[in-house]
């Protein structure tokens, strides 16, 4: 699977993960707070300029951006026919400069880093019992390992269903592919317990429910 | 969470993943084209129960947050959860919750077919549709898009309709799962 990291070494690159995920937060709070359209433009053009400080290129950035801009144009045009004018701008201009802020990030910080992120920030979490944060990890690992396979089984259910001249149906072809899918649970949980990876503790089997 | 069900999990979101990838099919009378990843989202919960399904869609989500484009039409990364319909993507953690969790407890192994069928359309209906509205609109109406709770629920009626076909599938496709390979934990 693709990601949306962007290699570089612009500014943004160059910052932590934490740094920008919380900055990116407080600037989310302080422009829903924030209403006038002028200071709302300004803060449009400053997010345009780092987002184009991280060299996207502008074929990718249109592929990105155009679904989620489409949202916004349609919500933009909803409240321009219902509300005034000027909220119809604030809404467009707010939402244009968090998601240009927010696909910055996105773009400058790799899949581990977010990991590694996330990992310590659900530590406080495993203290209460809650979950491993070791297993979050683990979890991303594993849906990444295993897409490409869900797919392949996708199209060979579809497949199977062509030879047999039988129209493809979302019923017909989400029951099989969810029961061959999840089949293989067993296996991969004792492949990963045979390989201590969640650590030596004794399974505990069917207690848990 | 046993190794067991955090595989589980792990698998059904790739289920939802995948889902994602499948252009959106056009159904005759209903105006906007139907996406399979809010079904994966109920599915979650009718095929997995509360715990494991709401598991399979934290992790999807994160997912998606990291930078993975894994949401339908490609899209991921941080800025979907700042436009207009983040609220659709948060309010599907407690769809699925809420879809697994009436579930677990009204779904019983001596229960009919139909009547099966039925309970898991109800569980689906509820979490998967009025749960992940609810979030929708509150999010549209109150959060950066500001629309109004008026505005925001006129917006959203647009969508039922497909995802009351969706709710069906989701039904019928619990109950097969369940009759083939049974996951769902029984509840009294």
């Amino acid at each position: 699977m693709n990601t949306l990291y962007v290699t570089g070494n612009s500014l943004l690159h160059r910052l932590s993960a934490r740094a920008k995920l919380i900055a990116l937060a407080a600037t989310g709070i302080a422009l829903i707070v924030l209403a006038s359209p002028l200071l709302l433009g300004i803060s449009t053009l400053a997010a345009l300029a780092l987002y184009a400080s991280v060299g996207i290129g502008w074929r990718q950035s249109w592929l990105r951006l155009r679904p989620v801009f489409v949202t916004i144009f349609v919500v933009a045009i909803f409240a321009l026919l219902v509300n005034s004018p000027e909220e119809a701008a604030v809404t467009l201009l707010r939402l244009t400069t968090l998601v240009l802020l927010a696909a910055a990030v996105t773009a400058t910080t790799g899949i581990g880093e977010f990991v590694d992120e996330i990992t310590l920030a659900a530590r406080p979490l495993e203290r209460l019992g809650l979950v491993r944060a070791s297993d979050i990890g683990l979890a991303v690992g594993l849906v990444i390992r295993f897409v490409p396979e869900v797919l392949g089984r996708y199209q060979a259910i579809r497949d199977a269903h062509e030879a047999r001249g039988l129209k493809a149906r979302p019923l017909t072809l989400a029951v099989p592919l969810i029961i061959l899918t999840l089949k293989n649970a067993d296996d991969i949980a004792a492949a990963i317990d045979a390989r201590g990876i969640r650590g030596h503790k004794p399974a505990r089997r069917s207690k848990e429910r | 969470m046993t190794t067991r069900d955090l595989v589980l999990a792990a698998l059904f979101a790739a289920i939802i993943v995948v889902l994602g990838l499948l252009p959106p099919i056009p159904v005759g009378f209903i105006p906007v084209p139907i996406h399979a990843q809010s079904l994966g989202v109920m599915l979650a919960g009718v095929v997995l129960g509360a715990k494991r399904g709401t598991v399979a869609v934290l992790i999807f989500l994160l997912l998606a947050a990291i930078g993975l484009p894994v949401l339908s039409g490609g899209r991921g990364g941080l800025g979907v959860f700042m436009a207009p319909p983040a609220g659709y993507l948060v309010g599907f953690v407690f769809a699925a919750f809420v879809t697994g969790w009436i579930s677990e407890r009204v779904i019983k192994r001596e229960q009919s077919g139909l009547g099966q069928i039925a309970s898991f359309f109800v569980a689906a209906v509820i979490g998967g549709i009025l749960v992940d509205h609810l979030i929708g609109v509150l999010w549209l109406a109150y959060g950066p898009t500001n629309l109004g709770l008026a505005n925001a629920f006129l917006g959203t009626l647009a969508f039922v309709p497909g995802d009351i076909v969706k709710a069906v599938v989701a039904a019928l496709a619990g109950r097969a799962v369940m009759v083939g390979y049974p996951l769902l934990p029984a509840r009294a």
